[in-house]
């Protein structure tokens, strides 16, 4: 190199060109010289271990060397949504547990703790070691103990590690679980954002939501049949203030991994697609990717450079999990808009198909742990609650309607001349033409699947607004229109 | 126990029972036999009767003991016989202190002070079989295991925190009028440290791994019950010098002749 | 009288010793003097060896002791085992074999007389003043055993499961190296051996 210098007369831009030749080539060389389980390490540090979502410094150019990782093991009481709490067990007081940095040719000299309040034995098993157990005969330890055990990881990759005593799922099911990173030598490319995001589900005594301390249902974990399914822990780990954060210009890379202990994750950023994937965290990469499938015990890695501002949803696509049982985070952006990439909304209109009927959503209906009114007012506001929810989008906030679409409920002589009629409405739809306040509609009001209850309270909030002639409606009423037909 | 053996013993045993401040009241338990988790190819364990205390030895109990036997105190104790938690928790090494209620289960305790404390009384530590046998009952039945409920609320314990801190006598009364065998702490045993999975010598290496994943299920007869996995584990985790905060002592005594310290309850005809 | 001091030794050791009398103290503490903490010669059990002497492990003392755990009946692992004796003992220094000793502890002690011992020994050529097979009883075994973190049970009538470990220990009978599996690579504990051997 210096013969090269000392040779010729270069411009600095071309001395720059030369010297990442150079650099790269010299990178390369080492790659293909010396293999990985034969990289000398040089020095000692101790490895930064980082909570979700944050990950530790990326490693760069550093050389490879003894990396000592102090890892407790927690049992802690912990919130998995509001009002919930539940028993997790941690590596390092998180779930997922610290996020482990290394590079080829780094040697791990692990240490694990097992906290002295802890009432468990545990282990690690981590995916990045090769040797038996990944870790986890050596690593056995008690409550109030410490093992040492030591791994030179040889694979570039994103892998899971956890806890492997028996019963396994159990110890998993109950958090214990994250991921290590072993970057190629020279590192990963530098991007401007990197999180720590890591799917698990969760089975409680207590279906989803139901409130006070939640204990482990051994019997729902056999049967994979998850209460919650959420990202980082716990529901709402990555909402609201939790949300991850990027810029617009910015490229996000994102270190996924899924702990299960039973459930595959189809994980999609809702509006954004994968410029690169890594495929289950290994050197694979895979572009243009919408989802991208996670296996229990698995990883990906996935990049892309955001283009537009907004919030931008990560989901188990496995939608229901997403919509009922947690597995929600959000990414929200700042910066300017894009017109060209995406519009936002341009216009808004009716869409009215000739002829066209809207098929009512088959299966069940029964609507579980109904408020029942006590009085009028209960059912002003109850049915108000049915009407927001159910009648607002046509009629509107205050009964007026949609000109030429949707016909008004306030004042409305069609309404308040047949009380039955009404009911029936609501009970069985209706189609064709009809005239209200002299202006006539044709339009399509679908069948609405509520209660006897619901449809009294809603209808009888409806008569006692907006002008109406206060029919009070009771659930009989209602009842005795469905036998009469 | 040729020899000297015995009068040693005998000795020995006249040196510990001059007191017994701390001696607390048995119960018999019936035997019978039945299929442990870990067994003996999988055949039925027979278990001898025999007695079990109450409950478990309180720090009342062991504060009297080694008051009585000084090597035991924490400052004198030999490392092979106890880790460096031996008692921790104690003030000092006569006294558990104000933060720690003498009514409570003593923990921290290794396997060695546990087996002499039981010896001093000429009373030794229940094996395995013993004390799952005792375990296996809940208030009305001797044996409880396929009872979904009873096997729900042991893992509800075994994952609550900081339960060695409540007293004795808390937890309820089983089958045999025992206390305490789930929702307080961990027991010691006399052979914890037989976990093995069937064959084992016969795998060559698989034998220290037998707690493990995938591994973990081999050899036991009921993958269902994830508690007795767990003590299973946890003895599996645990060295005979070791103490741990979660884990206490209670002793037995056979019936039959209680002078001969035998403690091989666990033989098939 | 120095039968009772024994009896009085031992007592101590095995920690039923009470308030003690000044001669309890003394010699308790010329004990601790003379051993570390962790030395295995605290442990007070008595063993018959297959010559039917009875002995303690302190008698033992100055010797390196390489230790393994088996039962005679054993058709499996223990051979192998004991193959692995018999290497690490062919590759001990010849200056340094008067240093070492080779001892054998039965993990079945109802079935492993010393009769039976010393035929078993007889029977695998280790019947010189090198080896030492040894018998305990169910308890002195089981708290041997939890020394050295060998697990073991007995799963039927004939076999027992357990751990294959090969324990070495210094002249003060402190553990100082364990190998652990079947016809592993003994190099690190024939090194150790002979490190321990040359310095004492």
């Amino acid at each position: 190199m210096k013969s090269i210098f000392k040779s010729k007369r270069l411009s600095a831009e071309k001395v720059l060109i030369v010297c990442a030749f150079f650099i790269a080539a010299c990178s390369n060389q080492q790659q293909s010289e010396t293999p990985a389980d034969q990289i000398q390490v040089a020095g000692t540090m101790d490895a930064e271990l980082t909570a979700p979502p944050n990950v530790p410094l990326p490693v760069r150019n550093r050389e490879a060397k003894k990396l000592i990782v102090n890892m407790e093991v927690l049992e802690k009481e912990g919130e998995m949504t509001d009002g919930v709490s539940y028993v997790y067990w941690t590596f390092g007081g998180s779930v997922p547990g610290s996020f482990i940095r290394t590079r080829v040719g780094d040697e791990v000299e692990f240490h694990l703790k097992n906290h002295p309040d802890n009432k468990l034995p545990h282990n690690i098993d981590l995916h990045a070691v090769t040797g038996p157990g990944g870790g986890a005969t050596s690593s056995f330890v008690a409550p109030g103990h410490e093992t040492q055990f030591s791994f030179k990881v040889i694979n570039p990759g994103l892998y899971v590690y956890h806890c492997a005593t028996a019963p396994v799922g159990m110890h998993i099911a109950n958090g214990m679980y994250g991921l290590i990173l072993v970057e190629p030598e020279g590192g990963l490319k530098k991007v401007d954002k990197e999180y720590y995001v890591m799917q698990g589900d969760f089975y409680t005594k207590g279906e989803y939501g139901k409130t006070g301390l939640q204990p482990f249902d051994m019997n729902k974990a056999i049967d994979e049949d998850a209460d919650y399914v959420v990202f980082n822990g716990k529901v709402g780990s990555l909402t609201g203030d939790g949300a991850i954060t990027a810029n617009v210009g910015e490229t996000v890379r994102l270190f996924v991994g899924n702990g299960g202990p039973n459930l595959v994750s189809s994980f999609h950023v809702i509006g954004e697609i994968f410029d690169k994937v890594y495929v289950e965290g290994g050197s694979m990469i895979n572009e243009d990717v919408q989802t991208t499938l996670i296996p229990a015990g698995g990883a990906a890695i996935v990049e892309f450079k955001i283009d537009v501002p907004g919030t931008f949803i990560l989901v188990d696509h496995s939608i229901f999990r997403a919509f009922n049982k947690g597995a929600l985070g959000m990414l929200k952006v700042q910066g300017e808009d894009n017109k060209t990439i995406y519009s936002g909304k341009q216009s808004e209109g009716i869409y009215n198909p000739e002829g066209g009927s809207i098929q009512e959503m088959p299966g069940e209906s029964d609507i579980p742990e109904e408020a029942v009114a006590q009085s009028l007012s209960d059912r002003m506001e109850l049915g108000k609650q049915v009407y927001s929810r159910t009648c607002f989008a046509c009629h509107q906030a205050n009964g007026e309607g949609i000109a030429n679409a949707f016909p008004p409920l306030a004042n409305s002589d069609y309404l308040n001349a047949d009380v039955n009629r009404a009911i029936d409405i609501v009970l069985n739809g209706k189609s064709g033409e009809i005239t209200v306040n002299g202006v006539k509609y044709n339009s399509v009001m679908t069948k609405q699947v509520l209660s006897d209850e619901e449809v009294a309270n809603v209808l009888t909030y409806v008569y006692n607004s907006w002008g109406n002639n206060k029919t009070e409606v009771t659930p009989a009423m209602v009842k005795s229109r469905k036998t009469g037909h | 126990m040729k020899g000297i053996g015995p009068l040693l013993l005998m000795i020995c045993f006249f040196l510990c029972t001059q007191k017994k401040a701390f001696s607390q009241s048995m119960v018999k338990i019936e035997g019978g036999s039945y299929i442990p988790l870990y067994g003996r190819d999988s055949a039925k364990i027979i278990v001898r009767d025999f007695l079990m205390d109450v409950y478990p030895v309180t720090n009342e109990a062991f504060l009297s003991f080694v008051k009585e036997y000084p090597t035991w105190q924490k400052d004198k104790v030999r490392r092979l016989f106890a880790d460096d938690n031996y008692l921790n928790d104690w003030e000092s090494p006569i006294s558990p202190g104000e933060k720690i209620s003498l009514k409570a289960p003593v923990t921290n305790i290794s396997w060695f002070a546990a087996k002499y404390y039981c010896e001093c009384q000429d009373k030794r530590l229940p094996t395995i079989d013993e004390w799952e046998y005792v375990a296996m009952a809940d208030e009305t039945k001797k044996d409880a295991r396929k009872d979904s409920t009873y096997n729900q609320k042991i893992l509800e314990w075994y994952e609550t925190p900081r339960t060695h801190k409540k007293e004795i006598g808390n937890t309820f009364k089983n089958y045999w009028g025992v206390y305490d065998m789930h929702g307080l702490v961990w027991e010691w045993t006399f052979d914890f440290n037989s976990v093995l999975i069937s064959g084992a010598s016969r795998k060559d290496m698989d034998n220290d791994r037998n707690l493990f994943c995938g591994s973990a299920a081999i050899g036991a007869n009921d993958l269902m019950n994830y508690a007795a996995f767990m003590r299973y584990a946890f003895r599996g985790s645990i060295k005979a010098n070791f103490a741990v905060k979660n884990l206490g002592f209670r002793c037995v005594k056979d019936i039959q002749d209680p002078s001969k310290n035998n403690s091989s309850n666990h033989k098939i005809d | 009288m120095k039968v009772y001091k024994l009896l009085i030794l031992l007592c101590v050791l095995m920690a039923c010793s009470s308030k003690s009398s000044e001669t309890e103290n003394a010699s308790s503490n010329s004990v601790r003097e003379v051993l570390p903490d962790m030395s295995i010669y605290h442990l007070p059990a008595k063993w018959h060896t297959q010559n039917n002497e009875q002995i303690e492990l302190k008698d033992l003392q100055g010797d390196v002791l390489v230790m393994v755990m088996i039962y005679t009946s054993c058709q499996a692992a223990c051979p192998r085992l004991v193959a692995d004796m018999r290497n690490i003992e062919s590759q001990i220094g010849g200056q340094l074999k008067d240093e070492v000793k080779l001892i054998l502890v039965s993990i079945d002690p109802e079935t492993d007389t010393p009769e039976r011992l010393k035929a078993f020994a007889k029977e695998n050529q280790m019947d010189n003043d090198q080896w030492l097979f040894l018998q305990g009883t169910e308890a002195s075994v089981r708290e041997f055993a939890n020394v050295l973190a060998v697990k073991y049970k007995q799963i039927s009538p004939m076999d027992f499961s357990h751990s294959n470990i090969i324990s070495v220990f210094d002249q003060k009978g402190v553990l100082q190296h364990q190998q652990e599996g079947l016809g592993v690579d003994n190099k690190e504990t024939i090194a150790k051996i002979n490190e321990l051997a040359g310095n004492g």
